[in-house]
């Protein structure tokens, strides 16, 4: 017989301990602790058993993989701690003795990465250790530029030391530089939050958030020395990366900085790029990647496929619109499309109109930015979509193409300002003096197209260049979607007219609610009080109208008792009943107010559509009782399972139908503001 | 300090000088009050008295100085006289000293006065020779406090010390008189007098205002003087040898030596550099990259690691100029800014800016990054399953109920009559007769298609009739009834005299079998009391068809008949040990089966098939072979407190009903726990029964509800019953809390008749 086994010996007892028992482990405070964490990429677990994990103690407690704080004991790093620690006591001792010049020596030697931004250690053989391969630092990015772009962007303060700043905005420019040089950014997305990037690298899709240029403010409570502890990892992330993007695209690292040029807002122009001399450019490194990152398609290649999928929906829609499009693209050299004849056949990605490659998108344009748009997104997200010519006015700073507003080589003009009305009066001698401006506010140069810098983003996402006119200044602006969002069959769509997606019932509805606007304009038209009941009526009928059915039914149940002929009366018979009166009430009416043509007119019409209600009602209530008699024989484990997906379901489909309904209502408002 | 002392002294009187002289000024000016003046004399004899006992030398010196000065100053523009007498004045006092110490004076009434000099201690205090000007005694206080009298405090003696003169009486003569030598503007507190500083002290403070030494001829800086030189003395201090040591270089150096070296090679030793420049060079060198990733290997994956989600990318409502309908209404902003930060499903409102000009900075952005560093960081991971499945898949495919017909839906008759709840219905074995008994205590028999009454009798104005039961058989219809404690056979007068006869004698011949029986006594020989007492009910009821009464020792709550029509059982769950009887029509005979059971029974049963007795406690069924007599099966379903149940006609299955609302299907040859359990309904159930032919069953509830129920039990062991509820019947209005009481199904045909707390019996087909 084999030995008893003894609780709390194996399994969750043994593979998870508490965070008060890691502490005590590693013999480190629990702020070092959480610098540990934060570097070493640990994070608590959830037991399967918290129970057992916790001893059969109830106290709510975090958990650490055991494993995990095994491995720090080992850490390089904790004997850093250890120093730091033992020479904070050294300076308080010092300084308790009066011993001044002995405390300041110390002071001297101590790291004080929270006040200079520069930790005594580096954290290189953390990066190593937690990213094997390039590509698995690459997929944690995210993260990474999205933290160090805010902090770039914010105020220096006591908690956020002015260096740490600094070297924010540098390695961030940094990697702007290598993704125009490389032009990998694919999509961006202009948001109330900031401007969201997404690019590319080697198979990477790398999704970032920059804030706009404000002073941000700080809201809540927010601890900066744990976000310091991140960006701290972080910058030394983004160094390494950087290098490594740099080098495999044959540029020296760090490229060239240019204090003076900076000082004048240069931005991305204070740096320059060198060629790596020394050692032979190499090709693309040979990806590897860790086993559990599946090879997924490429994501240009699926992209495309889905724009083909999207074309191809669009086809089976209308062939028209195909057809007009096809005469647009008439004249070019086109490259001949193969649009699939019949469903069912594989689709193969095809090639793609040279000049549509989203790489020289802007390639022939050359741009003038107008003092009042961002600069410094526009700058980037031009020169990454291989527009080589970026002006913009003197005010925006250093580094310009131009800052002649006249020049004759500016093909597009980003302007985001409203038309004035009264300043075409004003001569034109009244001088700008913050800008030079040399135009009058509303005089445009010819030969230039003038839009407002959303048609960048939007041709962007889009990949071709958007038509100016929609995006005119003063214009009203199309509204700006997220390219990042994919489309789910059965959700709403904003960019698919409302028709096709609606579900038959509301669809149904809608109409009815036209019929009923008919019926108010009728009642405008003559103010009969017989027309009024008769719109009460419907409307009645619209607001309750499974109510009714309910009571029908009830009423049958009732009544059914007492005479046998009765009690053979089916619904339909009842509904048709109901039909019948209220076709009488209406000639009734009819009679009454002297007009019968249009009431006629419009009764066939209205009384198909409530038959088709009825019958859409009758239907849904049938598949209720069919799910509910169903759901009476599940077990109460799959039944709490199955009322929980139903919820969820439910709770989408609203959403969706909310939005549905709004856009309805909009789209009636503006068919009425025409008419 | 002979010459200071002096100096001193002669300061003073300076000052008794200058004070006479303002007294005469303020006599000649008449503005000082009179206990001033006073005063000032007297604090003028005072001093001059002290002064001329302690050294009549100094005091003539002082005195002498005293005029030498006041003849010096001539530009003092008061009189030389009025000083000159003054003093006279002075001396005069010390003259008198050596004559009698009172004077003569004549009073108010013209008599004679002595009036004596005041004692002067200063005489009787000879031997204190440190005795000087009078103290103030005051003490430690601020002089400030005499401001706004005229003295400045008490001697020893408790007289006032007069405040000198000062202020404007002084303020003419000092403009007039030059300041004397060693004159400082201060104030003795000790004395009041002013404060004056000889030359030499002038000279001292000077010194050290001006951080020089105090003493003027101390040199601080004297010359060394060589005691030891290098200078080889031609006698040496010393006469030892000189050590060896002192020709050896030193082994401690060239340690310490070493060690910096070693420092210094090591790079622990830098040469100095200001601190600025030191600062920038760290800069620079941690500025290094190289590439980390030069010989990457690909690590296999952990199964423990779970890498952090990744935040769902912006949706269309975060656009800063999204579509028109993604816009919230106003009350959905007004809902969204009423909740708890913590409860808001989107920690953002969709806004549309309109051009990218007016779009302001996020607010949140810190806090939201920080929070989701807080994410990274600090919340528990765990990999969850997610059921990407459509959730109709779940659900189980059951036949839809048409293709289950017949079953009953509707309500087709409905028989009005009783007064109050009917507690019990049944229909006849022929299927034309519904039998119904109530709280009015009435027994009425109904046509079931017709809903005419046919018959109807009063069995007791007190207390309801419980149950109502058919015998079954054809051959005779013998209608049973339950009110209280007895158990009343009738035979409603509706089939033709045939039948009727032929039920009477069914009735009648247990009577001869009870009269051959011999009667039970007990070992008293007393005669024992059968359980129960079968006798005829009396005149009015034999003649209303009530032919026959069994009389049991407590309330009866259910009957069940044989499927034979010899047997039936009876339950009176208040009966204690006689709480299940069987009773022998034929025989006019009743048994008690069990002496002892583990609970209250509820209901009772024979098995439709087999010679087994079915008992509901209010836990469990038990479930005993009549012929073995024994316990076969304990069936636990599981619930509270069972109201009733039912034998499937298959004798296989069982359904039971519960007043705790569930409804269970036990399979007894599978296991003793149930096989489904239903809960449909929202109140206690009352009653269940299955259909004897079709595969339909029914339960009624306490909400007013009857459910119709598909079970088909397949004569198969691999095969599990089907059960599919099909339909609910809803009419019955619940009426104190109480429901549908009873159902019966029709022996033939898919109908239910159902009895209601509301007073109404329902047919349903």
């Amino acid at each position: 017989m084999g030995r008893v086994k003894k609780k709390g010996d194996s399994g969750n007892a043994k593979n998870y301990i508490t965070r008060t028992q890691a502490v005590k482990k590693l013999q480190i405070s629990l702020p070092d602790f959480r610098k540990l964490c934060i570097w070493k990429g640990i994070f608590p677990r959830e037991p399967r058993n918290r129970k057992k994990a916790n001893k059969s103690s109830t106290a709510s407690t975090t958990f650490y993989y055991a494993k995990d704080v095994q491995y720090l004991l080992h850490e390089p790093l904790l004997g850093k701690f250890r120093e730091q620690k033992t020479l904070e006591k050294k300076i308080s001792r010092a300084l308790g003795r009066g011993d001044v010049t002995d405390a300041s020596r110390l002071e001297r030697n101590a790291a004080r990465p929270d006040k200079t931004g520069k930790p005594r250690y580096t954290l290189d053989n953390v990066i190593r250790e937690r990213y094997p391969t390039f590509v698995d630092a690459l997929r944690d990015l995210d993260d990474c530029l999205s933290m160090l772009f805010l902090f770039a962007n914010l105020p220096s303060t006591s908690t956020v030391p002015a260096k740490m700043i600094a070297r924010c905005e540098r390695l961030c420019l940094e990697f702007q530089h290598y993704l125009i040089k490389s032009q990998s950014v694919r999509k961006s997305f202009l948001s109330i939050k900031g401007i969201y990037y997404q690019a590319n690298i080697q198979g990477e899709d790398i999704l970032w958030l920059v804030p706009y240029k404000f002073n941000q403010r700080v809201v809540g409570d927010v601890d900066f020395r744990i976000m310091g502890t991140f960006v701290e990892f972080y910058m030394t992330l983004l160094g390494f990366i950087n290098f490594r993007l740099y080098t495999s695209i044959g540029l020296k690292y760090p490229p060239k900085f240019d204090q003076a040029k900076d000082d004048e807002a240069g931005e991305l122009g204070a740096f320059k790029l060198e060629g790596n001399h020394t050692a032979t450019v190499p090709s693309e490194p040979a990806q590897l990647t860790n086993g559990d990152s599946e090879a997924g398609p490429d994501p240009k290649t699926q992209a495309q496929v889905d724009k083909l999928i999207q074309q191809m929906k669009e086809t089976d829609v209308d062939g028209q619109q195909n057809e007009t499009e096809a005469e647009k693209e008439g004249p070019t050299d086109a490259i001949d499309k193969f649009e699939p004849a019949a469903p069912g056949g594989d689709v193969l990605p095809q090639p793609i109109y040279a000049g549509n490659e989203p790489e020289s998108l802007f390639a022939n344009c050359t741009f003038f930015l107008s003092r009042e748009t961002p600069r410094q997104p526009l700058e980037f997200l031009l020169r990454s979509f291989g527009c080589k010519r970026v002006g913009w006015a003197a005010v925006l700073g250093e580094g310009a193409y131009t800052t002649n507003e006249l020049d004759p080589s500016i093909t597009h003009q980003v302007v985001d300002r409203p038309v004035v009305q009264a300043a075409m009066e004003e001569d034109g001698d009244a001088e700008d003096n913050q800008t030079s401006q040399k135009l009058a506010p509303n005089q445009r140069v010819p030969g230039r197209i003038y839009v407002q810098p959303q048609w960048v983003w939007d041709s962007i996402n889009d990949e071709e260049l958007k038509r100016p006119d929609q995006y005119a200044p003063g214009a009203q602006l199309p509204p700006h979607l997220s390219p990042f969002v994919q489309p789910i069959q059965g959700a709403y769509d904003p960019t698919i007219p409302l028709e096709e997606q609606e579900p038959e019932g509301e669809a149904l509805q809608d109409s009815e609610e036209e019929v009923d606007e008919e019926d108010k304009d009728v009642e405008d038209a003559d103010d009969s009080l017989a027309v009024r009941k008769l719109k009460a009526l419907s409307d009645g009928m619209d607001v309750a109208p499974s109510d009714e059915e309910d009571e029908d039914e009830v009423d049958g149940d009732d009544f059914g008792g007492f005479s046998e002929d009765e009690k053979d009366a089916n619904e339909d018979e009842d509904d048709e009943e109901q039909a019948a009166e209220l076709q009488e009430q209406r000639e009734l009416e009819a009679e009454l107010s002297g007009k019968s043509i249009k009431q006629a007119d419009a009764n066939p019409r209205s009384k198909a559509k409530l038959e088709a209600r009825k019958k859409l009602a009758k239907q849904a209530k049938e598949e209720e009782e069919e799910v509910e008699r169903a759901k009476g024989m599940l077990s109460k484990k799959k039944r709490k399972l199955f009322e929980q997906m139903q919820y969820t379901n439910n709770k989408k489909s609203t959403e969706d139908q909310k939005l549905r309904e709004k856009r309805r209502k909009l789209e009636k408002k503006t068919a009425k503001g025409k008419a | 300090m002979a010459p200071t002392k002096s100096s001193l002294k002669r300061k003073a009187s300076i000052v008794e000088a200058a004070a006479a002289a303002a007294e005469d000024h303020a006599q000649s000016d008449d503005e000082f009050g009179d206990g001033l003046l006073e005063g000032l004399l007297e604090d003028d004899s005072d001093d001059e008295s002290d002064a001329d006992f302690d050294d009549d030398a100094e005091a003539g010196s002082g005195d002498s100085s005293a005029e030498d000065d006041d003849l010096e100053s001539d530009d003092i523009p008061t009189d030389g006289e009025d000083l000159e007498k003054k003093l006279t004045n002075g001396f005069g006092n010390a003259e008198e000293d050596d004559g009698p110490n009172y004077r003569i004076e004549t009073d108010a009434n013209g008599g004679t006065r002595y009036i004596y000099d005041e004692i002067d201690p200063a005489v009787y205090d000879t031997d204190d020779s440190d005795a000087q000007e009078p103290v103030n005694t005051i003490g430690n206080i601020p002089l400030s406090f005499y401001d706004s009298y005229p003295h400045i405090g008490y001697d020893i003696n408790g007289k006032k010390i007069m405040r000198p003169a000062t202020g404007e009486a002084l303020d003419a003569l000092l403009e007039s008189i030059e300041v004397p030598e060693g004159w400082t503007g201060l104030t003795d507190p000790e004395t009041g007098k002013a404060l004056n500083l000889s030359r030499e002290q002038l000279e001292l403070l000077k010194r050290v205002q001006m951080n020089e030494l105090p003493e003027e001829d101390y040199d601080p800086y004297p010359d060394t003087v060589e005691w030891f030189t290098s200078m080889e003395e031609t006698m040496p201090l010393s006469a030892a040898p000189e050590p060896k040591r002192r020709f050896l270089p030193s082994k401690h150096e060239a340690k310490r030596v070493m060690k910096l070296v070693k420092a210094i090679r090591e790079g622990r030793i830098l040469p100095y550099k200001p601190p600025e420049e030191r600062e920038r060079e760290r800069e620079e060198e941690e500025e290094i990259h190289y590439d980390l990733w030069a010989e990457e290997t690909p690590r296999p994956p952990n199964v423990m690691h779970i890498p952090a989600p990744k935040p769902a990318p912006p949706g269309y409502d975060e656009s800063y100029n999204p579509p028109p309908e993604y816009l919230p209404t106003k009350a959905e902003r007004q809902a969204w800014e009423d909740a708890d930060p913590e409860e808001r499903e989107k920690e953002y409102l969709p806004q549309s800016h309109g051009s990218l000009r007016r779009t302001p900075a996020y607010d949140r952005l810190i806090y939201e990054r920080f929070s989701r560093s807080l994410d990274l960081y600090l919340a528990p991971r765990v990999r969850k399953m997610r059921l990407h499945i459509d959730p109709a898949s779940l659900l189980p495919k059951l036949p839809r109920p048409e293709e289950l017909r017949p079953f009953p839906s509707i309500a087709s008759v409905e028989y009005l009559g009783h007064d109050g709840r009917v507690r019990s219905v049944s229909i006849d074995p022929s299927g034309q007769w519904l039998a119904s008994g109530g709280d009015d205590g009435t027994v009425r028999v109904w046509g079931l298609t017709d809903g005419k009454q046919q018959w109807q009798v009063k069995l007791s104005s007190e207390d309801p009739v419980d149950v109502v039961r058919w015998r079954p058989g054809h051959e005779a219809t013998i209608l049973s009834a339950a009110v209280g404690e007895d158990i009343f056979f009738m035979i409603p007068s509706i089939e033709n005299p045939e039948v009727e006869q032929a039920s009477r004698d069914v009735l009648d011949a247990g009577f001869g079998y009870a009269a051959n029986a011999k009667q039970q006594t007990t070992a008293a020989g007393a005669r024992k009391d059968g359980p129960a007492k079968w006798s005829r009910p009396g005149g009015r009821l034999e003649d209303e068809g009530v032919l026959l009464k069994a009389t049991v020792r407590s309330s009866i709550k259910t009957i069940h008949w044989h499927r034979r029509g010899d047997f039936f059982t009876t339950v009176s769950p208040s009966g204690q040990r006689s709480a299940v009887a069987i009773h022998t029509l034929s025989k006019h005979q009743t048994q008690i089966p069990f002496r002892k059971l583990p609970g209250i029974p509820q209901a009772a049963a024979f098995s439709p098939s087999k010679p087994l007795l079915f008992v509901a406690l209010q836990r469990s069924i038990r479930v005993y072979d009549l012929q073995r007599q024994e316990l076969v099966k304990t069936v636990q379903p599981g619930c509270r407190w069972i109201s009733s149940f039912d034998i499937h006609p298959a004798g296989d299955n069982l359904v039971v009903g519960s007043y705790d609302r569930r409804l269970l299907w036990h399979d007894l040859e599978m296991s003793p726990k149930p096989y489904k359990t239903m809960r449909f309904h929202e109140q206690a159930i009352r009653s269940v029964k299955f259909h004897r032919s079709y595969p339909i069953w029914a339960d009624s509830s306490d909400d007013g509800t009857i459910q119709i129920y598909h079970g088909k039990v397949v004569n198969d062991l691999m095969e599990a019953p089907q059960i599919v509820p099909l339909k609910t019947l809803s009419g019955h209005k619940v009426k104190q809390r109480l429901g549908v009481t009873d159902i019966d199904w029709h022996p033939k045909n898919p109908w239910i008749v159902s009895a209601g707390a509301d007073g109404s019996i329902r047919l349903w087909t």
